[in-house]
């Protein structure tokens, strides 16, 4: 027997992604999404008392002297179900999230409620890619590779061109490509390794240094440039100290001025929720998104095909093509709702 | 709050809130200015022994309890004197020019037993000439204006070299048993300890490359013409014959009134790239290099080998066993005997195969990386990207491949050079990259 609040929990279960905002720890993004999540759930009307028959004495009149007990059956509220008494429906529910972000970046978080979290885990496991902006500054040093940490050192950087920023990151990359072939666990001289070379499947299974597979420079004003980079298994500190040795190799020094992940996995910022927008309304919207994306993937793909590494430009294919469908779906139900309405 | 007592708090900053002093404390660093160019060095790496990699302290230790290294696995810098412009790689020695107008523009290393790099007097004995050079030691040119000729490319065979100048032509030196020094072959003729290096004469016009064969030499003319002398029991001559000529010779065969613009051989099997992009071979053919025209196992005059599907060819480069070709587009085809990297299930193929551009560093992020250059040891393959990043594959004989293992590569595998690579030259057991720094 669900009540309305299971039911809706049950239509939140899945995973969706946030926008956190830098400065903030995940942990409180986490815990207030589960508030907002909880208030809502525990808002909704809760089912009607049952009932129950119970035999009570009368109430004796004065006029009448008590001759044995009277009992006449009358049907009372079972009061232990009252919500007074039991507290609410929901103490907590299991929110999850997936790669963490630290305080000093921003962007896609994924989260998952309930059983979403078995699929986080399964997302944990399969080499999921993640995109992310690195915004970096010539000139300073510091201890923690960020504009806000103690300097150590300062430097020039008028010698500091876009071709040779270029060659820097070229060759940065070469060396990424071959750590990609070097903690591949095939054996080399076999005919599978050059197979999935070709097709670019070789790479690390599970835990394994943190290997960036793309790199790139999207803009480059000096003192300031920006950084677009893919990368596999990493930490934020460690891109903020990519950046710093980027800083190093052109004989000057580098900062980073902020990280924001554009994309986890299949996630990316054109679903993420902003914060006005962390109610359990769009939460669910996001979640109903997430399933019919699935749906959509589970049937334009083959049942035998492998996962493979997912880049930008697939992901954006693909989620051109929900945003179109999810488009049409949404018309439909709207003139739907209308017409009923 | 109301009156009485008054909490006062103090708070201090955090680090995190504080804004950071940019103002004048500290001094600023200037390590590189704005005209810096990048410096240029040389890598060396493959089979020691011999003292073809120029570093003594690999095959005599400096001192008593290190022991000497074999095998060098990795790209290993080799201090120059100059910048180094040319280099090539022959059977166990080396030779690498400067096109500097100084005194000494051309320096060799390694195996010497043939005089290949001219007269090396020893400490003790000036009549005598060391038969292993560790080190790279200047060779003395008989150049009629030493401090104006610039020493454009050198090419290595199994016991001769050849040095292109850009006034006073080609020099030869080494072993001539064959006249693949294009000199008069002397019966008998001892050449340990000979100071004989021959400038070549008999070009109609100024000769602008030079190709070494095993034992035969290829030069091509500012014309577009071929010459060649040497042995020629394969064909490798290309003049129509299985005889031996000591003296160059024009090529004739499918090459008569074709513009050549590069030549390419390092085993026993010839190739010239043609101005439109057309392909000519001649010599050996047991490993299916010409099957495209013959089934035959050799051809002594030049053939066109009709590609298909190769576009232009811009530059081909030849290996003992195999043979790999460049076009326009930067991509890589090859074919042969051998590994020839497309995988362990591809060790022949008559035909040419392309190499997939992924293999090379093209990604979603990269879209245009080409292919530059290709060179071909006698066993393996080298490509230079327009990156500036060294591909390798082949046949792991002794490390030359500098990959850091000795095992032997199936497909294109990055060579970690600190550096950009600019040209590298291919070896039996050991190679020989020019590089330069990043900034």
């Amino acid at each position: 027997m669900a009540t309305p609040a299971v039911r809706m929990f049950r239509r939140l279960e899945g995973l969706f992604c946030v926008y956190k905002p830098s400065g903030v720890h995940w942990k409180l993004v986490r815990d207030s999404i589960e508030t907002n999540l909880l208030k809502v759930l525990n808002a909704t009307p809760s089912q009607p008392l049952p009932q129950e028959v119970r035999f009570l004495a009368q109430p004796s009149t004065e006029t009448e002297a008590p001759k044995g007990l009277t009992l006449s059956a009358t049907s009372v509220p079972v009061l232990s179900k009252h919500p007074l008494v039991s507290g609410p429906e929901f103490q907590n529910i299991q929110v999850g999230v997936g790669h963490r972000l630290d305080a000093f970046s921003s962007g896609v978080l994924v989260l998952g409620v309930g059983n979403g979290n078995k699929t986080l885990n399964d997302l944990y496991r399969t080499r999921v890619t993640r995109d992310y902006t690195l915004e970096g500054e010539f000139g300073t040093a510091t201890d923690d590779f960020t504009h806000t940490g103690g300097v150590v050192e300062r430097s020039t950087y008028e010698h500091i061109t876009q071709d040779k920023l270029e060659r820097v990151l070229a060759m940065l990359e070469g060396a990424n490509q071959k750590a990609l072939l070097m903690y591949s666990n095939v054996d080399m001289r076999s005919q599978e390794a050059y197979e999935m070379a070709v097709q670019g499947l070789l790479g690390p299974e599970g835990k394994s240094a943190p290997i960036l597979t793309g790199l790139r420079c999207i803009h480059f004003q000096p003192p300031n440039f920006i950084l677009e980079v893919q990368c596999l298994n990493e930490t934020q500190k460690y891109l903020r100290k990519v950046v710093h040795e980027i800083g190093l190799e052109l004989r000057s020094t580098a900062v980073c001025k902020g990280i924001r992940r554009t994309r986890d996995g299949l996630f990316t910022l054109q679903d993420a929720l902003t914060r006005h927008h962390w109610t359990a309304a769009d939460i669910t919207q996001a979640i109903r998104q997430y399933h019919s994306s699935k749906k959509h993937r589970k049937r334009s793909q083959s049942p035998a095909k492998k996962p493979a590494l997912k880049t930008s430009e697939d992901v954006t294919a693909t989620q051109q093509n929900e945003a179109n469908e999810e488009a049409a779906v949404g018309k439909i139900k709207k003139l739907v709702a209308e017409t009923r309405s | 709050m109301g009156s009485g007592h008054c909490i006062c708090s103090y708070a201090t900053l955090s680090k995190a809130s504080r804004p950071q002093e940019k103002s004048s404390a500290g001094p600023v660093f200037q390590y590189v200015g704005q005209n810096k160019k990048p410096t240029p060095k040389v890598f060396v790496w493959g089979f020691s022994f011999t003292g073809a990699l120029g570093i003594p302290s690999f095959v005599v230790p400096d001192s008593g309890r290190k022991k000497p290294r074999k095998y060098q696995l990795t790209p290993y810098r080799l201090e120059t004197a100059e910048q180094i412009s040319s280099a090539a790689c022959g059977y166990g020695f080396s030779l690498i020019a400067s096109s500097t107008k100084d005194a000494s523009k051309l320096w060799g290393m390694g195996l010497n037993k043939d005089s290949q790099l001219g007269f090396q007097r020893t400490q003790h004995s000036r009549h005598q000439s060391y038969d292993y050079v560790l080190e790279p030691s200047p060779v003395a040119l008989p150049l009629v204006n030493p401090l104006q000729t610039r020493v454009l490319q050198v090419a290595c065979g199994r016991a001769h070299s050849l040095v292109l100048t850009d006034r006073e032509g080609v020099f030869s030196m080494g072993n001539n048993s064959y006249g693949q020094c294009g000199r008069r072959i002397v019966e008998d003729e001892v050449y340990s300890g000979s100071h004989i290096i021959h400038n070549i004469e008999g070009f109609a016009g100024r000769v602008v490359q030079v190709a070494c064969g095993q034992d035969h030499s290829l030069f091509l003319t500012e014309t577009g013409k071929v010459l060649a002398c040497g042995w020629g029991a394969d064909g490798q001559t290309g003049l129509g014959h299985h005889n031996i000529s000591s003296s160059p010779v024009e090529v004739g065969g499918d090459l008569s009134g074709v513009e050549v613009q590069q030549i390419s051989t390092y085993g026993d099997c010839s190739l010239a790239v043609s101005r439109d992009g057309q392909l000519f071979g001649w010599g050996n053919s047991e490993y299916r290099q010409l099957a495209s025209v013959t089934e035959a196992t050799q051809i002594n005059s030049p053939r066109h080998l009709p590609l298909k599907g190769c576009g232009k060819v811009v530059q081909a480069a030849c290996g003992g066993t195999q043979v790999a070709v460049l076009n326009d587009k930067g991509e890589v085809f090859v074919w042969g005997y051998g590994i020839l990297g497309k995988g362990p299930n591809l060790s022949e193929s008559s035909t040419p195969e392309v190499i997939p551009s992924t293999l090379f560093g093209r990604s979603q992020f990269n879209p245009s990386v080409a292919v530059t250059r290709i060179r071909c040891g006698l066993s393996h393959f080298a490509a230079v990207t327009d990156r500036g990043e060294l591909f390798v594959w082949g046949k792991n004989v002794r490390g030359c491949l500098g990959i850091g293992k000795r095992d032997d590569q199936y497909f294109p595998w990055r060579v970690t050079v600190p550096g950009q690579v600019v040209d590298v030259a291919c070896g039996v057991d050991h190679m020989v990259a020019m590089a330069k720094s990043l900034l």
